[in-house]
């Protein structure tokens, strides 16, 4: 749906570097370097950004 | 005891230990993540019905998520916290009515279509208390839909909601003692290369622990030496501890603020225990 605010797991604020990670991502860098340059370290944390399914802009429309 | 700082920035802190025990650095973790209290948003009022803007446009004060999600992820955002400025509700002078000393009011007000993020919660009164993290993404809106909202955060401890948990990721572990046998080491290094934390460094002719602090003790470069010439056991009196902060304070005074609690702790069982006589 939209970006969770923390990682579920271990409560580090994750949601701040979502739209940066797929605005780079999008450039053409590797997923891995991003989540480094962002200090994203634990699996935890990085399947967080790196499964989410963002689908807020579809549901938007019917509310 | 002796206390090495291997980091210590504003979010994050890992020191290594000596001459303790697991038992009193398990103390420090279990009271900087369930005891060292921290502001958060604990009260959300939307505002109902239609929302005007300047030139009359009428916004119906609905978003694509339930009020509850929006309120939820509100309360988790990190809120800045100086422990010397805030008291518990309940312990105030105010007597838990709320006033500047025990609660921050946040107001939030957008229109759509837009993205509302942590950093659009406008704090009622002193500026300096304006989420340092501004990009978490809230809710986003849509055509014709807006959010007033008022919040109103208070001091609380990570026992009671992880929303007041000023601690995120606390651990320790084993620090490592390497020994390396100079005498069966035939110096082919592919225990260096093996190594995931790049621990082990090939120095000249010999093979050297360059960064033993980061070893995690996985033990690789011991099964992939053929002469046995390394040996690597965790050490139970000097451990390595790391923790990070979610950004409302900073790691130092977190810990600080830690080992004052647990003092304090002891002194209170102390007290009671010399009235016995």
């Amino acid at each position: 749906m939209i970006i969770p605010v923390r990682c579920f797991t271990c409560g580090k604020v994750v949601g701040s570097a979502f739209e940066e990670f797929v605005r780079r991502t999008n450039m053409g860098e590797a997923p891995k370097e991003v989540l480094d340059a962002l200090h994203i370290d634990r699996y935890c944390c990085r399947r967080i950004i790196l499964t989410h399914a963002d689908l807020i802009d579809e549901v938007a429309p019917y509310y | 005891m002796k206390i090495d700082v291997l980091e210590m920035t504003p979010t994050k802190a890992e020191l290594v230990i000596s001459d303790t025990n697991p038992t009193f650095v398990n103390a420090i973790r279990r009271t900087i993540v369930a005891d060292v209290p921290k502001m958060a948003i604990n009260n959300v009022e939307f505002h109902l019905g239609p929302i005007m803007d300047e030139s009359n446009k009428a916004y119906e004060s609905i978003s694509p998520l339930f009020d509850e999600i929006v309120s939820h992820r509100l309360s988790l955002v990190p809120i800045p916290t100086d422990l010397e400025q805030f008291n518990f509700r309940s312990e105030c002078s105010c007597g838990g009515e709320g006033c500047p000393s025990c609660t921050i009011m946040y107001s939030l007000n957008k229109k759509g279509p837009c993205t509302v993020y942590s950093g659009d919660l406008e704090p009622v009164g002193s500026e300096h208390l304006k989420i340092k993290d501004d990009l978490i993404p809230i809710v986003k809106l849509a055509e014709d839909q807006a959010l007033l909202v008022y919040a109103t955060a208070e001091l609380g401890r990570g026992k009671d909601h992880a929303k007041w948990q000023a601690t995120v990721g606390a651990g320790y572990r084993y620090a490592a003692d390497i020994e390396i046998e100079n005498g069966k080491c035939d110096a082919g290094c592919s225990c260096a290369e093996i190594c995931p934390k790049d621990v082990l460094v090939k120095d000249g002719r010999k093979l050297k622990a360059e960064h033993p602090e980061k070893c995690n003790l996985c033990n690789s470069c011991v099964e992939m030496c053929e002469v046995e010439a390394i040996k690597v056991t965790g050490n139970p009196s000097k451990l390595n501890f790391r923790f990070e902060t979610d950004g409302s304070m900073a790691a130092k005074d977190v810990l600080l603020k830690g080992l004052s609690i647990l003092e304090e702790r002891f002194e209170q069982l102390r007290e009671q225990l010399s009235a016995l006589e």
